[in-house]
């Protein structure tokens, strides 16, 4: 694992923007975050605020054609993206993009665009808002495994950048980079240590998870909680691990029809309602309950090697019926409390 | 993978959430996301609002000006449509007058646009025939706050939710229909205030609460009145507020003597002591807000409701501080401003009467020209009038009555028989088939404007894409067609020159501009050099009319009453997946797959006494139409009720539905009629109305 010393970040940033189509999170006017394409040339300082919606659908988009059948014919529709950079991905959100890399392996559409993007992660030096990544093992550090390139902040506006894969090495050719030494690495986990240390309470977070794989809680609870799930799709929206889609086909004239998909939520009672109108989830009690199950259950934990839950805590910022994260979380504990 | 991200308003409902559209670099609308900062959706959509580039996807909409010739339609030029247009009401105006002709504007357009309207209709046609949909959800807030209070509106805020110890939830549904407003008092119910829902169907809400007081349809004012009775009784109003900030307490104490709760227990058919529990719950409240909807508007005795909710709210001295008020929850988007602009027959834009000379001089001096005082038609008049052929050229847009007005085969016959029906839309909707004329609009995030919320917040919408095909915003095709008609009076160059013109004349916008809008997320009215950050709540010291008036009202029964052929009461509903008639959520593959096309709700009980199966095919007729649908059954309606939304053109409830009416403000009882509901034959499906009617 090389290290580097950056004392000019927009070197890099300029470097990278010859070679791939470059994205980075920037503020648009009303103070919100958001990933932006930057046109080469100009490059923006990096923010440290987690975007509202998360890179997921840079790779598994909101909506997009699977084919195009023209009467005769079926038409492949495989994205072919020019190579591009997401400059400055938070490690909830890379550990996200390396749950559904699992989730999505075999499927063309994700893969043709993953396959084309580099990952430049960027460590937080400070806890966000609703977020718990320490709990789920997501962060506030970048994880090796999930970024090709990261960035930690050091003081003086100087940055240690970290090469983790072969694909990150290779961006960087051309570049001359000074290497850094050890003891930066050292200073990078004791900082990293220290934020950790910033989080607030997680012991509801942690009892929750235990009481959601002890099979102990009753089907009452989650029909209580459903009576608060308005069905927006808010939280799966913006869940970066959740990865449900529908598909339906569109017709523009008798010959041509073009079968697309969407992003779906399993929250939604017509998910999993069959032809017939049956319906194994029927009660939006059993679809709140299977939310939570793949988000902290131990079968998807041992499918996937980590939570389906990263703790980025937009659940509870979203959800206009106060059953985020931390809501339930916080409900499942009182509530065992009370016995 | 946005590259732009345009800050604008949701165009659903009252509640004005902040929504943000994603633009890629192709300028398609990929999606939306909500607002973190914005002051009442604090980061957070409904299920509508996250639909909402489905809604007004390019696919399903109009791109050119219609024509309807030999019943088909062609596309033709704009010029074409204008100059057409233009001479055919000039036509219908020599012939038969002004009066023969009218504007229907929308509660979903801006507040620009419906400037706009209402000065088309007055200034160009010289008519005060203008409406628009208020008058089938609040115009009964509307006549009954201003003669108690003086002001038709929310009196408080979304905000105060959070300063309230109480929230009386009275005939609405919020989860459904405001569903971030309904989150709100989720949230404020999780941190401490009682919750009370009056309600004759198990809401969301009332599933939320033990006080939940589920009361027989149309039985409001009884329910009120007992309140009122054993709060008096037991002395728990507020002396000092009453003195001080009210007329008539002494004979509402009186008139009201007799109204014990046992006496309504028939009417309302709830019990006695639950209605003195709430009643001592709601006046011992420190703090306590009443939040209503359609469950109160929505009948005969709209007004009346809305003045005892009033009452109850003055008594108690709950109005004029933080955390109280009485709070009607809008229907859409700009229904609030559509009514502030004046796209009412009876008033210009900021409530000023038409027949008061002193307006119409005024007005006149302001646009130049002169004005009549003859108050106009409301909707259901011009519909009504068109079929004596007293009314004879109608433009419409953003609306569709036939789907959402009651008896819809009257309205159909009515508008079939004007002269000329012209109609401005996104998409094709059942009164767009009917119209002579079709102009494409553009939608909400194809234009600059402003929408004004329920709390009276009036925010930017801003111009994130350009207008799909041919399509117009509707204040520059009124300004196109006034000008084909020979007035100069809509040539504004921009929306803000539009804004700026009407808060000259509307004294509540008098101190707002866009960018003072832009710098304090909105400006809540009145908005005044008095007031010039605009004003968070209403009353705080006195009403516009002096003391408040607590005014008399007694029950009236509901227009029809079952019998051995209808022995069922069918009331209207929303689902909070879909949004008026339908025309921009049904677009979402999502929403709709949700429900299937039309469904009525059903008591287990009345299912099984019926044979009837879950999901099984139905007909449902009343004495004026018959439909055909699918049941759901559940327990949230009560034995005896039936249940449908109205949002669907396959199978319109308002085939069904009553147009007996307020007699203050014309508004339909849309909440109660009688019906028969049979099963149908095994294996046969649902006939939509087109169907039934042998249209395909």
């Amino acid at each position: 694992m090389k290290t580097y010393l950056i004392s000019d970040l927009s070197l890099l940033q300029q470097h990278l923007s010859q070679h791939f189509q470059f994205h980075q999170v920037i503020k648009n006017d009303n103070e919100q975050c958001h990933w932006q394409h930057i046109s080469q040339g100009t490059t923006q300082p990096l923010i440290y605020d987690k975007p509202l919606s998360s890179a997921k659908s840079f790779f598994f988009a909101a909506h997009e054609n699977l084919l195009i059948f023209n009467g005769e014919f079926f038409q492949e529709t495989l994205p072919s993206p020019s190579p591009f950079v997401l400059f400055g991905v938070q490690s909830c959100d890379l550990s996200a993009i390396k749950y559904q890399d699992k989730f999505f392996a075999e499927d063309p559409y994700y893969q043709a665009r993953r396959k084309q993007c580099l990952l430049v992660g960027l460590d937080c030096n400070s806890p966000c808002e609703h977020g718990f990544c320490v709990t789920v093992d997501a962060g506030p550090g970048v994880r090796a495994d999930t970024a090709d390139l990261a960035l930690h902040p050091l003081a003086l506006q100087q940055w240690l950048l970290i090469e983790y894969s072969e694909k990150g090495a290779l961006a960087l050719k051309g570049l001359s980079l000074k290497p850094a030494h050890s003891n930066y690495l050292t200073q990078r986990d004791l900082t990293l240590d220290q934020c950790e240390q910033q989080f607030p309470d997680d012991s509801y977070i942690v009892d929750g998870i235990k009481t959601i794989n002890s099979n102990n809680v009753p089907d009452t609870f989650w029909q209580q909680l459903a009576i608060q799930c308005v069905g927006c799709s808010g939280c799966t929206t913006l869940c970066p691990t959740c990865s449900c889609y529908g598909t339906r086909s569109i017709k523009k004239n008798d010959q041509q029809i073009t079968q697309q998909r969407f992003w779906d939520s399993c929250l939604y009672e017509g998910f999993q309602r069959e032809a017939s109108f049956h319906n194994p989830s029927l009660e939006a009690g059993s679809r709140v309950q299977r939310f939570w199950q793949h988000k902290f259950g131990n079968d998807f934990f041992k499918e996937f090697e980590q939570h389906g839950c990263v703790g980025c805590g937009r659940c509870e910022q979203t959800c206009p019926g106060v059953i985020g994260v931390h809501s339930v979380m916080r409900r499942l504990t009182d509530d065992k409390a009370k016995g | 993978m946005s590259t732009k991200l345009i800050k604008t308003l949701c165009p659903f409902c009252g509640v004005g959430c902040g929504i943000n559209l994603q633009i890629d670099s192709n300028n398609q609308l990929m999606g939306v996301e909500p607002q973190k900062d914005h002051p009442i959706s604090q980061g957070k959509l409904c299920d509508k609002g996250w639909s909402t580039a489905y809604a007004i996807s390019p696919s399903t909409r109009l791109t050119q000006p219609l024509k309807r010739i030999n019943n088909q339609f062609h596309a033709i030029s704009w010029q074409q449509a204008l100059s057409e247009i233009s001479e055919e009401l000039h036509q219908i105006i020599e012939q038969s007058g002004a009066q023969a002709v009218g504007v229907i504007s929308s509660a979903r357009a801006t507040n620009e646009d419906n400037y706009a309207a209402q000065k088309f209709a007055r200034a160009v046609l010289k008519t005060n025939n203008v409406d628009h949909c208020a008058r089938i959800c609040h115009s009964p807030t509307v006549a009954g706050l201003t003669q108690s209070l003086g002001s038709g509106a929310m009196t408080n805020s979304a905000q105060d939710i959070f300063e309230t110890d109480l929230i009386l939830v009275f005939g609405a549904d919020p989860t459904e229909n405001h569903t971030i407003i309904g989150g709100h008092i989720i949230q404020a119910q999780l941190q401490g205030a009682q919750l009370i829902v009056v309600d004759p169907r198990v809401t969301r809400l009332a599933k939320l609460t033990k006080m939940h007081l589920q009361l027989n349809l149309g039985s409001n004012i009884a329910l009120i009145n007992a309140m009122l009775h054993v709060i008096i009784k037991q002395q728990w109003f507020d002396k000092v507020f009453i003195k001080q900030r009210c007329e008539g307490f002494k004979q509402l104490a009186h008139h009201v003597k007799n109204i014990t709760p046992e006496s309504v227990e028939v009417i309302t058919g709830v019990k006695a002591d639950v209605i003195r529990s709430a009643a001592k719950a709601y006046s011992q409240a420190k703090r306590a807000m009443i939040f209503y909807g359609m469950g109160i508007t929505q009948y005969m005795s709209g007004t009346n409701s809305v003045i005892s909710l009033a009452n109850l709210a003055l008594i108690c001295g709950h109005i004029g501080k933080a955390g109280t008020g009485v709070n009607p929850l809008r229907g859409q988007n700009n229904v609030q401003g559509a009514c502030d602009m004046g796209c009412l027959p009876n008033v210009y834009p900021g409530y000023q009467a038409v027949n008061g000379s002193k307006n119409q001089e005024k007005l006149s001096q302001a646009w130049r020209t002169q004005l009549s005082n003859k108050p106009g038609l409301t909707s259901l008049g011009m519909t009504k009038a068109a079929q004596s052929g007293d009314f004879r050229g109608l433009i419409l847009f953003g609306e569709d009555p036939v789907v959402t007005d009651p008896d819809q085969n009257h309205v159909k016959y009515s508008l079939k028989h004007l002269d000329l029906l012209v109609v401005a839309e996104l998409s094709m909707t059942e009164t767009a088939k009917l119209a002579d004329f079709i102009l494409p609009a553009a939608s909400f995030a194809e234009k600059d404007g402003t929408f004004t919320n329920c709390e009276r917040r009036v925010q930017r919408v801003t111009k994130a894409l350009l207008p799909v095909g041919e399509a117009k915003g509707d204040w520059q095709w009124l300004q196109a067609l006034a000008k084909q008609m020979g007035s100069e009076q809509l040539n504004w160059c921009n929306s803000e020159a539009v804004f700026n013109e009407m808060a000259l004349i509307t004294p509540t916008y008098q101190a707002m501009t866009y960018q003072k809008i832009d710098k304090y997320f909105g400006l809540q009215w009145p908005c005044t050099d008095e007031q010039p950050n605009g004003t968070a709540i209403l009353h705080t010291k006195e009403f516009p009319i002096g003391k408040a008036k607590l005014i008399l009202v007694n029950h009236t029964d509901i227009d029809e009453n079952t019998d051995i052929n209808f022995p069922l009461q069918l009331t209207t509903n929303r689902l909070h997946f879909h949004y008026g008639c339908g025309s921009m959520t049904r677009n979402s593959p999502l929403l709709e797959r949700e429900t299937p096309p039309g469904i009525l709700f059903i008591n287990p009980f009345d299912a099984k006494d019926l044979n009837i199966a879950h999901h099984g095919a139905i007909g449902v007729k009343s004495r004026r139409g018959y439909l055909e649908t699918r049941a759901m059954i559940t327990d949230d309606v009560p034995v005896g009720v039936v249940s449908m939304p109205y949002h669907f053109n396959e199978t319109p409830s308002n085939q069904l539905t009553n147009t007996a009416q307020d007699p203050v403000t014309k508004m339909p009882e849309l909440k109660a009629c009688a019906v028969a509901v049979s099963p149908l034959p095994p294996d046969q499906a649902p006939k939509t109305i087109h169907q039934l009617r042998g249209e395909s």
